[in-house]
């Protein structure tokens, strides 16, 4: 798309937007692959729109205001980049943007202190976990507060659990294969302790030692999403500073959003100092599930004990793994490698259950129309397994297969493996 | 904020955000007071939206209306009448020849939300609103043993109500048919705002609006003809040394009584971009590349045919291969799928011509384009559904780099190498605002007056998207759109 963004007064970030705006030759492949123009059948709601209000905003000739409740309606699911035929890159454009304008955003006091509590907690797993049974407690007053306040309250499971402490380095078992750093996550520390509990097990048994390096915090992903570059900067030296990419074989996150937001930061530091080491940190970025599959593909994982009976697991795609990291056949190949497990395919499954980070937070009613759809598309495969590869997916989907009536368990596919080596499923 | 349902997709239930601001012309107020704050778009923010296609951008649009039901496009014909406006439809906006871009001010009927689709099998039909997306009607149809076949590379985005404006095709039309064939009612709004019902006894007037772009009427149902999908496929790749022997094959085995349901070529230069773009192990040195499916019920008969086609490429001195597994077709398909991707990486933007010539041409037409690209030094690739003679020739360019006049004049020359064969200027994208300056060498003073005529008697006031199609009376200059 011609576009004349003043690329010299933005910096590199700039460049990074006009290349993705030039790409984009507005054809509308993209079109179905968005949820929002799903539910809203209009076009400054799809990616096609959204590209274009960015060129105008960028150009000066269309009010940032203006162009703000359509662009903070965008999910950064990336559905439209795996839609594109051009490949438009999309999630570099967005999150450029929103980093770009937040800044020259005019906030409600409320709506600041919002946005301010939420980074601050999310990436903070004690203090996440304090709120999160503080939250629990506010339960019963949900009903009488507003929407943006009751969403969050929604989404937290019946029981937060406790928090688990992390070895530092977990040795493996039998003969040692190989060495890996891991990504601990923040939120899903919290919420979820057992997604970690487990990828440490099943790497250990597949002679895989994990260390989770001190010093490393939240990926960045939550602030760099949100706009709050700055934030997001700070976080992504102090893992450059954390990780050292050579003295392992990967990296490995459990949580499909962390790892994408690892996978980002040479886009993010693009024209920065710091850009050289980050592409060296990215490349060594795999999902848990990816690299679980490679031993699998050089028939070097420990074989799954049988499942006890014939089970169907409905597996969902999470939009950072399968859009914005590429990752959709590992995680089935590895489900598919445990005896009697047969794996669905969810109808509408590309389109994103609505969870998307802080989503629920900011556009409860947009969030809750997809997750409602996403539990019916899951539920219509009868399952007796729900797996994914993200936390924020996992809470989303829980939370609306629960309100459907249904009891099915909802699994991290790690926790699924573990099980499994166990003799559990 | 009352929660309401939209029909895009059945069960959606977001609620729709309603635009914040006031409506800031009379005639956006009007609908607005009409039709509700939800359906009626008046924002810049949300008019900037709506004045682009696939191919380029329009004149903004003085507001937009996203009626749900005929009733609604009626309301908005009239106020729009009544004020002195234009009116233009839009479908997805996947045109690529200017159609649903605005050519001034004027309000835009977006079908986006008219999805109603019922199914009616012991009819083999399908009543689809204007906004239905095309693959919606195959998959809604196919648990009942039935398929809709006209398949525009853009059915996952392109509606009906956009398809039978430009009569779209596909590379299934040379056996199957396209768009129009496939309509047995219409129901329409005319420049009046009268609602009819169209059959296609006596008069085809259904046939008329089909490919009228929007410009004689605004299509709002249409009833469509549904098919059982033939039960066996087969596919083979054969390469030449050239286009000449490729064309020469297809009409051989045409003229033996093979039917193939799809014949798609590329030339060398398309079948390098794909190769760089994805090494598939395609001949480069190939100086054009042939795909073809045979299908049917009986399968014999598919497998005879694909002999019939294997037979005429061997004669033309092809290489064949012979797909021998659905994924081994899936595979070979692959290349054509991939060529917008592909074009994508040599340039950033593309002109995509869409003309048709006489298979006994086809060779030498395919030389002069070529001889033309080569010589304008722009990157031009060319393919397309052989089987019909309908060929894309596309124009590669970076506005930063290329002039967008010396992409223009390649287009107007490739269109008059397709005139000077006795080929046509559209095949099924359409003539839009993108080639009605060529209409005067390509169509004949006395047919282009008729054409002239029908739109009088359609459309007196000019008002149904005027500056598309037919050249202006007076002598008007080449314009670059
Ligand atoms: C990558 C790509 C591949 C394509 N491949 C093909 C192909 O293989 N074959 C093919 O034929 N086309 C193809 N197209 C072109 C385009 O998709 C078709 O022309 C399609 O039919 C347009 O549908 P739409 O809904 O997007 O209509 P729009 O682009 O929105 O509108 C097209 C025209 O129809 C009019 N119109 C829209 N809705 C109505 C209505 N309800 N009543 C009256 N008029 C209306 C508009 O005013 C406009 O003139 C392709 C496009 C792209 C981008
Ligand atoms: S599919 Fe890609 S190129 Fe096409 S409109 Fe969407 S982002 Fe742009
Ligand atoms: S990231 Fe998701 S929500 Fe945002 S434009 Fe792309 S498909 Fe739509």
């Amino acid at each position: 798309m011609n576009n004349e963004i003043p690329v010299q007064m933005i910096g590199p970030q700039g460049e990074v937007m006009a290349h993705a705006v030039d790409a984009c030759v507005h054809c509308g492949f993209c079109l179905p692959a968005c949820p929002t123009y799903a539910l809203l059948g209009d076009e400054m709601d799809s990616p096609r729109g959204r590209i274009v209000l960015m060129k105008e905003v960028l150009e000066g000739s269309l009010p940032l205001a203006d162009a703000a409740p359509h662009l903070d309606r965008c999910l950064g699911c990336q559905g439209c980049v795996t839609a594109c035929p051009s490949g438009v890159p999309y999630g570099e454009l967005i999150t450029a943007f929103r980093g770009w304008s937040e800044p020259r955003r005019q906030r409600s006091p409320l709506d600041r202190a919002k946005r301010a509590a939420i980074l601050k907690i999310l990436p903070a797993p004690k203090v996440f976990s304090l709120a999160a049974r503080v939250g629990q407690h506010t339960k019963p007053l949900a009903p009488v507060l507003p929407a943006a306040l009751r969403a969050p309250l929604d989404l937290l499971p019946e029981q937060v659990p406790a928090m688990q402490p992390l070895p530092q380095v977990t040795r493996a078992r039998g003969p040692r294969r190989g060495r890996v750093a891991f990504l601990a996550g923040c939120a899903q520390q919290a919420l979820a302790p057992n997604f970690n509990a487990a990828t440490l097990r099943v790497l250990a048994r597949n002679g895989i030692e994990v260390v989770i390096p001190e010093g490393q915090g939240c990926c960045g992903a939550a602030a760099l999403h949100t706009g709050a570059r700055d934030e997001a900067l700070r976080l992504v030296r102090q893992n450059l500073a954390a990780f050292h990419p050579d003295d392992y074989d990967a990296i490995l996150s459990n949580a499909a959003g962390c790892g994408a937001g690892l996978k980002e930061y040479p886009a993010v530091l693009h024209g920065l100092p710091d850009e050289a080491r980050a592409r060296a940190l990215a490349a060594k970025v795999q999902d848990i599930s990816e690299f679980l599959a490679g031993l699998l593909r050089a028939g070097e994982l420990e074989p799954f004990l049988p499942a006890s009976r014939p089970l169907t697991v409905a597996y969902h795609d999470a939009c950072h793994l399968a859009h914005a990291q590429g990752v959709r056949a590992a995680p089935r190949e590895l489900l598919r490698a445990i005896p009697g497990v047969t794996v669905a395919e969810v109808p509408e499954g590309d389109l994103c259950c609505g969870s998307a980070g802080t989503y629920n937070l900011e556009q409860p009613e947009l969030a809750n129309s997809l997750g409602v759809r996403k539990a019916r598309n899951i539920l219509s495969t009868r399952p007796d397994l729900i797996a994914s590869g993200n936390i924020g997916c996992h809470t989303q989907i829980q939370s609306h297969v629960r309100r459907a009536g249904s009891r099915v368990p909802v699994l991290h596919t790690v926790e699924v493996l573990d099980l499994a080596y166990r003799g559990e499923l | 904020m009352t929660p309401r349902k939209t029909a895009l997709f059945p069960g959606s239930s977001a609620p729709l955000p309603r635009s914040a601001s006031t409506p800031d012309n009379a005639l956006a107020t009007e609908l607005t007071r009409r039709l509700g704050p939800h359906k009626v778009l008046s924002r810049l923010s949300e008019r900037l939206n709506y004045r682009y296609d696939a191919i380029q951008f329009g004149a903004t649009p003085l507001c937009v209306v996203l009626p749900e039901s005929t009733a609604d496009v009626v309301t908005a014909v009239r106020a729009a009448r009544a004020a002195g406006v234009p009116i233009v439809g839009r479908g997805a906006a996947s045109g690529l020849s200017g159609g649903a871009a605005p050519a001034q001010p004027s309000v835009v009927v977006s079908f986006t939300r008219m999805t109603r689709l019922e199914i009616f099998p012991e009819r083999r039909e399908a009543r689809a609103q204007a906004g239905v997306v095309t693959l919606a009607v195959t998959e809604r149809a196919r648990p009942f043993g039935l398929i809709y076949p006209p398949d525009p590379a853009s059915f996952r985005t392109s509606t009906i109500g956009g398809n039978l404006g430009e009569n779209a095709g596909g590379p299934l039309c040379f056996k199957y048919g396209v768009s129009g064939d496939y309509v047995r009612a219409l129901e329409w709004v005319d420049a009046e705002g009268e609602v009819h019902e169209l059959t296609r006894e006596a008069y085809d007037l259904a046939g008329l609006l089909i490919g009228s772009e929007g410009t004689l009427g605004l299509i709002t149902e249409a009833s469509l003809r549904l098919t059982p999908p033939p039960q066996f496929t087969r596919t083979l790749m054969a390469s030449f040394a050239d286009v000449g022997a490729c064309a020469q094959a297809v009409s051989r085995a045409i003229a033996t009584g093979a039917v193939p349901a799809k014949l798609e070529f590329m030339d060398q230069a398309c079948v390098n971009a794909v190769e760089d773009f994805l090494r598939l192990g395609l001949p480069r040195e190939a100086g054009a590349l042939l795909l073809v499916d045979t299908d049917g019920d009986d399968l014999d008969t598919v497998e005879e045919e694909r002999a019939l086609v294997e037979a005429a490429c061997l004669e033309a001195g092809g290489t064949v291969r012979r797909a021998v597994s659905d994924a081994e077709s899936a595979a070979l398909w692959q290349a054509r799928r991939s060529v917008s991707p592909a074009l994508g990486r040599i340039r950033p933007q593309r002109m995509n011509e869409d003309i048709v010539v006489p298979r006994s041409a086809l060779a030498e037409v395919v030389r002069e384009i070529r001889a033309l690209g080569d010589a304008s030094g722009l990157p031009l690739v060319q393919f397309g559904h052989i089987g019909d003679g309908n060929l894309h020739p596309n124009i590669l360019f970076d506005p930063r780099r290329e002039s967008p006049e010396a992409v223009h004049d390649l287009a107007h020359r490739i269109a008059l190498v397709a005139i000077r064969h006795g080929g046509v200027l559209s095949g099924e994208h359409g003539i839009g605002t993108m080639k009605r300056p060529f209409m005067r060498e390509a169509v004949d003073p006395l047919t282009l007056a008729a054409f002239r005529d029908v739109k009088r008697a359609l459309d007196p006031a000019g008002a149904l998207n005027p500056g598309k199609v037919l050249p202006d009376e007076e002598g008007e200059p080449h314009a670059h759109p």
